[in-house]
């Protein structure tokens, strides 16, 4: 039947994805819990506290935000779940990273479409952006 | 000191993945239903109405909706393949490009997300809502990647 081998194959593909998974979590997961005792988280969060308040976000949350953006989604959530943040926090991360992710390895697949690199960048980013001061913001406000 | 942090991070990894897992697992037999059973292709044309809001070909919609759903990487194969196949202009590639670099994988991410506490309604609702907006504005703009690739180009001969 093929219900049942679609399952096969769907179970197939989720030890797949959740190995691929776990072998990004696990370490940025330990790394970040490592770093939290020591003095370098500190040094991370005084830098990005500024910049991070723009977002209505802790300092530490810049670490998240560039391993979703230099890496990928998952070693985002790894870092996620390793720093203690409220559910307004995580929401306006998610939207942030939602839009702007992984970009080495997406851009360059929609390079292989013939779109300009740059426009596609930009318009990720500035959507991250934007979306992160509006929705940080009101969630301040809220 | 140094057993305690490894102890928190040890349990700590493994209380994340296995919330992701039992996120992920019921979510990869999803897709592959949908995939066996060609059902994206069979609902493809209830989302015709897309091609009125940004003026696209009626072949665009399948790939769009496939990289909306599955992800970017195998909607760009889909893409690939589709304008090879049927009718889909530059301007098209561009504005589903467009749609998809903003808005992909939508079921994957969003349920990841909610596993580790975000709003899930609301994160869908916004990266949807955007890459609508920000897809219909530049299909109104007609702008098309071919025509810029030509203008660098004169620019070039001209230097």
């Amino acid at each position: 039947m093929v219900l049942i081998k679609s399952i096969k194959t769907g179970f197939v593909k989720g030890i797949e994805t959740t190995w691929m998974l776990g072998k990004v979590v696990v370490p940025v997961y330990l790394l970040v819990t490592i770093l939290k005792y020591t003095p370098v988280i500190e040094w991370i969060t005084s830098i990005f506290t500024p910049l991070m308040a723009l977002f209505n976000l802790p300092g530490e949350a810049a670490i998240i935000l560039v391993l979703g953006n230099v890496l990928n989604l998952y070693a985002a959530i790894g870092a996620i779940t390793a720093i203690s943040l409220t559910p307004m926090e995580v929401t306006v991360i998610a939207i942030m990273l939602s839009f702007s992710h992984s970009l080495l390895i997406e851009t360059a697949v929609t390079k292989k479409l013939g779109i300009s690199v740059k426009k596609v960048i930009l318009i990720r980013l500035g959507l991250a952006v934007v979306s992160g001061i509006l929705v940080g913001q009101l969630g301040g406000v809220i | 000191m140094i057993v305690d942090i490894l102890k928190e991070g040890i349990l700590g990894s493994a209380k994340s993945m296995y919330s992701i897992a039992i996120i992920v697992f019921p979510i990869m037999i999803g897709l592959q239903i949908l995939k066996d059973y060609n059902i994206l292709n069979k609902i493809s044309n209830m989302f015709r109405f897309v091609t009125k809001i940004f003026n696209i070909s009626s072949d665009s919609v399948f790939p769009l909706l496939v990289g909306v759903i599955f992800g970017i990487s195998y909607g760009a194969g889909v893409i690939i393949q589709s304008s090879k196949d049927g009718d889909i202009t530059s301007r098209d590639l561009f504005l589903i490009t467009v749609f998809l670099v903003t808005c992909h994988a939508v079921i994957e991410d969003t349920l990841l997300f909610v596993a580790v506490g975000a709003n899930g309604y609301f994160l869908l609702g916004i990266r949807v809502l955007s890459a609508i907006v920000i897809t219909f504005i530049l299909s109104r703009l007609n702008i098309s990647e071919n025509e810029e690739i030509i203008e660098n180009e004169s620019v070039v001969e001209i230097n």
